[in-house]
């Protein structure tokens, strides 16, 4: 064994079909936005804005979320997933056609379509969250990290479960409380998943590859207690059809966020080393962009009048704040994991820079958030949106543009060596 | 425990670079003898290491949100 190589670590293929296949998520949501603009900010709930949404977060954020967790799991938690490689070959194809489907039930396919996606996505994601659960459980982790994690893959149980039981209602006619389970279906994948593992995972790639300073363990406890709060007291004043507990919600939850973004900003102003590259800008917009929702959701509790505050806040938060994050991290773990992997396998590898160059990802960033900026305008001027959507369907083609040549680089890198030693870098499980 | 001879800082240095200190430092130190590892993360392979070549460590999580590894070099006796 090299006294580099990361024994834990799964092999690359295990994240790589994930991220290849998230960007063209990113991509359709963009057409979508494109296509039927004026729709999104019609209603809450336009079909064409549900599949936008849907196509972001069940399709793009939902592909990189698995593959990273599967991937960073052992080395981020010492939490082992058992044969990474089974459940990514189970998981990927059922969440692959479980989001196309949502999006296509609907964009006009209707019941069949929701049906379809109910079963594949309740399915992929049952065997995600028990095959994480159970690593994460028996993991000898100390810290914020795991309780963090653990959090966050409940968060996505109980999110996903919400979600399967809105489009079974729709897929399947149940009479279920339609308007109370989509507030908590929202709530609990943006806070009680999203923003939890988003947290979860600052607390370990950013001090480790923007070189900050720890996050205070105060703070790092401090984010998940007040997600879950504010969780507890949000689905009470659903349940109870509380003004008082959801109010309590809101606040308790824009305040997590807010401390959150602001300690993760305070940290980057802190870096010993002041390099400023692609993942640095894109965790700062993402933080930004995170702190702006939480105090346009403020905002718009006191002005109930004011429904288009919410598509805005969505916009910023689920078109912005999520893939500004992820695009940080993947620049990142891209080029370590393709590192590591050429190390393992020849003994010697390209620079992290040369498996994802700088340059045309600073330049997927600017587009991308051309792309957002303007789909957030067209809340107010829905005609902006076609611009929008077509910059934003842009950065991901750029994104997966940027993966691509990612793996023609190793591919070019190992060549004939990896004809030789065909595992190399496989253990099995 | 003894106290430790050596302190490697690794909170401000790009992975791998905290592990190949490590490695080096230890390969300086007499068996029974200690490191002290400052990381703003634990480090599970780096864990895996040490396992494999018998030396033991403790861990503890400092309020900076420091993890602070106590590595002794393999002891025969």
């Amino acid at each position: 064994m090299s006294p580099l190589s990361l024994e834990q670590a799964p092999p690359w293929s295990v994240p790589l079909r994930f991220f290849f296949t998230a960007p063209l998520f990113g991509v359709a949501a963009g057409v979508v936005g494109a296509w039927r603009g004026a729709e999104l900010v019609s209603t809450r709930w336009a079909p064409a804005a549900v599949a936008a949404v849907h196509l972001i977060t069940a399709g793009f954020m939902l592909q990189v979320m698995v593959g990273a967790l599967l991937q960073v799991l052992p080395v981020a938690a010492g939490a082992n997933v058992w044969r990474p490689r089974l459940v990514a070959g189970v998981v990927h194809p059922l969440i692959t056609v479980g989001a196309v489907a949502l999006a296509a039930g609907f964009l006009g396919l209707g019941q069949p379509a929701l049906q379809l996606a109910t079963v594949l996505l309740g399915a992929g994601v049952t065997v995600f969250v028990v095959a994480t659960g159970v690593a994460l459980l028996r993991s000898p982790a100390i810290g914020p990290t795991l309780p963090t994690l653990k959090l966050a893959v409940l968060g996505l149980a109980v999110a996903a479960g919400l979600g399967v039981s809105l489009a079974a209602q729709l897929g399947f006619s149940l009479p279920l409380p339609l308007g109370a389970l989509v507030d908590l279906h929202v709530a609990w994948a943006t806070l009680g998943w999203g923003v939890m593992l988003v947290a979860a995972v600052a607390y370990l790639v950013v001090p480790m590859f923007q070189l900050t300073p720890p996050y205070p363990l105060a703070v790092a406890r401090a984010v998940p207690a007040g997600l879950v709060v504010a969780l507890v007291a949000w689905t009470g004043g659903v349940a109870f059809d509380s003004r008082a507990l959801s109010w309590l919600g809101a606040v308790l939850g824009a305040a997590a966020l807010l401390g959150f973004a602001a300690q993760t900003l305070a940290l980057q102003r802190r870096r010993r080393r002041k390099v400023t590259d692609t993942t640095l800008r894109a965790w700062r917009l993402g933080m930004a962009l995170f702190a702006l929702a939480a105090l346009v959701a403020l905002v718009r509790r006191a002005l109930p009048e004011a429904e288009r505050l919410d598509y805005l806040a969505g916009v910023v938060m689920i078109a912005g704040a999520f893939p500004a994050v992820i695009f940080g991290m993947l620049y990142k773990i891209v080029g370590f994991l393709g590192w590591l992997h050429l190390h393992r396998a020849l003994g010697t590898a390209p620079t992290m820079q040369q498996v994802m160059p700088e340059a045309p990802a600073r330049w997927q960033l600017r587009v991308f958030l051309v792309g957002t900026v303007l789909l957030g305008a067209a809340t107010a001027w829905p005609p902006l949106a076609i611009a929008g959507g077509a910059a934003y369907a842009a950065a991901f083609a750029i994104l997966f543009g940027q993966l691509a040549a990612a793996a023609r680089v190793q591919r070019k890198a190992t060549g004939g060596a990896q004809r030789k030693q065909p595992e190399a870098g496989q253990r099995s499980r | 425990m003894s106290q430790p001879r050596v302190t490697v800082d690794g909170r401000e240095l790009f992975p791998p670079e905290p592990m190949q200190r490590v490695l080096a430092a230890l390969a300086t130190l007499a068996q029974g003898e200690c490191l002290e590892l400052l990381l703003a993360r634990e480090p599970f392979p780096l864990y895996e290491l040490l396992r494999r070549d018998g030396h033991t460590w403790r861990t503890r999580l400092e309020p900076d949100g420091t993890y602070v590894i106590t590595i002794t070099k393999f002891s025969a006796a």
